[in-house]
């Protein structure tokens, strides 16, 4: 019995020690600044100097800030209109893609393609693409007769116009979609057949229960990348036209790296983490009483 | 005994490259100006057996690499960096005070262009040095200016003739699409001080945002917007092109009148028809406002408190900034060098691009300001711009949208004390 635990030690030291490189880095890298900005966001802090305690000003400050408003709306209608569209697009491609159609492997590579792309290549392309004169996107509205819109310089077009890019880029949902689409036992689609269910209620009543493990993940992680946003915002349009487009994190980032206020930019973060947390609560209350997870209960 | 001379021939030459002290100089540009200062450096190596500086590329881009290498440990020796991030590193403890060694080499505010001895100072206090100035002042097209019935030698006078020239220079199409904007004042603290206003208060250091004048200015900038209708505004300007190339927007004729920095002197050498002609002058104002306005802007070079070397680091931007160097380097970039004697080295002179000496006689003899140097300028900068949008878009009268920056910087202000 002694002997047994000693071995187990042993066993859970060279565990750790190999574990070590990681846990370290997790320490360092990770644990240690998510602490310090808690920190931090209870002072008032340029990034420079000594931090100053403040108790919860920045918090009240933030809350009288117009600016933090508009980003938490534009990061929310960005989110509540982009993911459900994303998703829906993706899970309609590989719906699509999961069907006996010549050339399946060449469409598929397609259809990934986009997701490849680096995120800076696609902004600066897309930013082009949109230009309201010259632009390919209004020369063909143009050519059919259609208005065209000022998408990334109008405020009532920039946000619309940064979903359609975003949605460019639903590849990578799509291929998850595809394995969970393929994980669908077949026998369940043909017991429904001969019970005589059609392509309709075969979808809602085997397809989407049956993914609704995939669709979660799916909508958790669109979620998480929604709130935060950065990169294409920051070099389609860098928060502009009248802040139409400054999404959350691209104004942590200017009031932390470029107004030298750190503590109310870790104050920002630690409110994202909240609104992250509670939109992600309600993601998994809806799953819990709409989705299939094979008999277990998940509310 | 051959390896052994050659290993004591090392060995030797090692003790010796040991003995000198290293610098390493985070220097921000790249190309033919890279090229100039690069030159510089090999001259300073050369000239002297003391001081070896090692020039290391770091663009300045957005700050934030450098901010953070300078909250850090492993600092440079001298760093460049924007004229918004001197004070805030400064005050931060991040950069060492030059004070002492200025006094000590001599070198005072009458080396300098009036206001530029101030320029990246807070409260006295010098943080850094600025490498070369930019300047703004009033541009027009002259072959527009002929095709109107306009006098192509002369600009207008005051703001009201400035805006019957707008209106006359605009251009649209038969969908209302713009084809040519006769002006559009763009930068508009530059306005605040033409219509006698002020960013602060240079002598007590305290923020005017709220000044009347700025408030008449602010108004007039928006007046531009509304009038012209900011959306296609936008939509007509996306398709402008790079400042740096034949599709600039001003000599390609979709902009008649513009506020440009001396930069543009450059750009038309090399990027514009021959044939296009253009005129400069400062800035007209309003009755009772200010002639002769001048924006200064820049970069700075400066010396963290990481530094392992401050004096030695000190030598070198001493050198670097003495007038002469000063006036070559300045001469490559097409900026202004900030100290007088360098403007009047024959150096910069000889190199000088056709009107370079408006500008420098609005440096020099007009009323030259600076957006000011305080721990969070840019968010004074930012503070500004969302009171314009207000202001166009009717939100604020200029004057609510003014009295908030006012109380929004203090706040922030205060923070700092």
């Amino acid at each position: 019995m002694r002997k047994m635990a000693k071995s187990r030690i042993r066993e859970a030291r060279v565990g750790l020690l190999f574990l070590s490189p990681w846990l370290i880095g997790l320490g360092v890298f990770t644990a240690y600044p998510i602490i310090a900005s808690l920190y931090f966001s209870f002072t008032y802090y340029s990034g420079l100097s000594s931090p100053r305690w403040v108790g919860l000003d920045n918090y009240l400050q933030l809350f009288k800030d117009p600016l933090f408003w508009k980003s938490i709306y534009n990061t929310l209608y960005l989110a509540i209109i982009g993911i459900p569209l994303a998703q829906a697009l993706s899970l309609l491609v590989a719906l699509l893609l999961n069907t006996k159609v010549k050339f399946l492997g060449i469409f598929r590579t397609l259809y990934f393609l986009p997701s490849i792309v680096p995120a800076v290549a696609t902004a600066l392309l897309w930013k082009w693409f949109l230009n309201p004169q010259f632009g390919p996107v209004n020369l063909l509205l143009e050519k059919i007769g259609l208005p065209t819109p000022g998408w990334l310089t109008d405020p009532l077009w920039s946000k619309p116009a940064l979903i359609f890019t975003s949605i460019w880029g639903v590849g990578g949902a799509m291929v998850i979609y595809l394995a969970g689409l393929q994980n669908i036992p077949a026998e369940l689609y043909e017991a429904a057949e001969l019970d005589g269910a059609g392509k309709l209620s075969k979808f809602s009543k085997i397809t989407l229960p049956m993914l609704s493990p995939v669709i979660l993940f799916n909508v958790v992680m669109g979620t998480i990348n929604s709130f935060q946003s950065f990169t294409s915002v920051f070099i389609m349009t860098g928060g502009g036209p009248e802040n139409s487009t400054l999404v959350y994190a691209l104004s942590i980032y200017r009031n932390g790296f470029q107004f030298y206020k750190m503590g109310y930019a870790s104050a920002m973060a630690w409110i994202l983490l909240i609104m992250t947390s509670i939109a992600i609560f309600f993601v998994f209350k809806f799953f819990g009483r709409y989705g299939y997870f094979g008999g277990v209960d998940r509310s | 005994m051959k390896r052994l001379v050659v290993i004591s021939v090392l060995l030797a030459i090692s003790v010796f490259v040991l003995a000198k002290t290293e610098l390493s100089f985070w220097y921000a540009w790249g190309g033919d100006e890279g090229e100039a200062l690069l030159a510089l450096v090999d001259e300073f190596n050369n000239s002297q057996t003391e001081i070896v500086v090692r020039p290391v590329f770091v663009p300045i881009g957005q700050g934030e690499k450098i901010n953070t290498a300078l909250a850090g440990s492993s600092t440079p020796d001298i760093v460049t960096i924007w004229d918004w991030m001197v004070v805030p590193l400064g005050e931060s403890g991040a950069l060492i005070p030059l004070n002492d060694y200025l006094d000590s080499a001599g070198i005072d505010e009458s080396d300098y262009l009036p206001g530029a001895w101030s320029y990246g100072a807070y409260r006295g206090i010098k943080y850094g040095l600025p490498t070369t100035i930019n300047a703004y002042a009033f541009m027009w097209n002259k072959a527009l200016f002929e095709e109107l019935g306009l006098d192509p030698e002369r600009p207008p006078e005051d703001i009201e003739e400035l805006d019957e020239y707008a209106e006359l220079l605009f251009k649209q199409d038969s969908r209302g699409n713009i084809r040519r904007l006769g002006f559009l004042p763009n930068i508009s603290h530059i306005y605040f001080y033409v219509f006698g206003g002020q960013l602060w208060d240079p002598e007590t250091e305290e923020i005017t945002a709220n000044h009347p004048g700025n408030i008449a200015a602010l108004d007039w900038v928006a007046s531009y917007y509304k009038k012209f209708d900011l959306q296609k505004i936008r939509v007509f300007q996306a398709t402008w092109g790079e400042m740096a190339s034949p599709y600039n927007p001003f000599y390609r004729g979709q902009l008649a009148i513009q506020e440009a920095g001396q930069w543009e002197l450059l750009f038309i050498e090399q990027f514009a028809k021959s044939d296009f002609e253009y005129g400069v002058s400062p800035f007209p104002a309003p009755e009772g406002g200010r002639d002769k306005v001048a924006y200064m802007n820049g970069s700075f070079w400066a010396i963290p408190k990481g530094s392992k070397h401050p004096e030695e680091s000190f030598e070198f931007l001493k050198w670097l900034t003495d007038s002469g160097q000063a006036a070559r380097f300045a001469a490559e970039l097409s900026n202004i060098p900030p100290k007088v004697d360098a403007i009047n080295d024959p150096v910069f002179q000889s190199k000088m691009l056709p009107n370079m000496e408006i500008y420098i006689d609005m440096l020099t003899d007009g009323y030259v300001y600076f957006f000011p140097t305080l721990p969070i300028g840019l968010y004074y900068m930012e503070e500004l711009n969302q009171a314009l949008q207000y202001v166009q878009s009717g939100a604020k009268t200029a004057e609510e949208a003014l009295n908030d920056v006012q109380e929004a910087v203090n706040r922030e202000l205060e923070r700092y004390k």
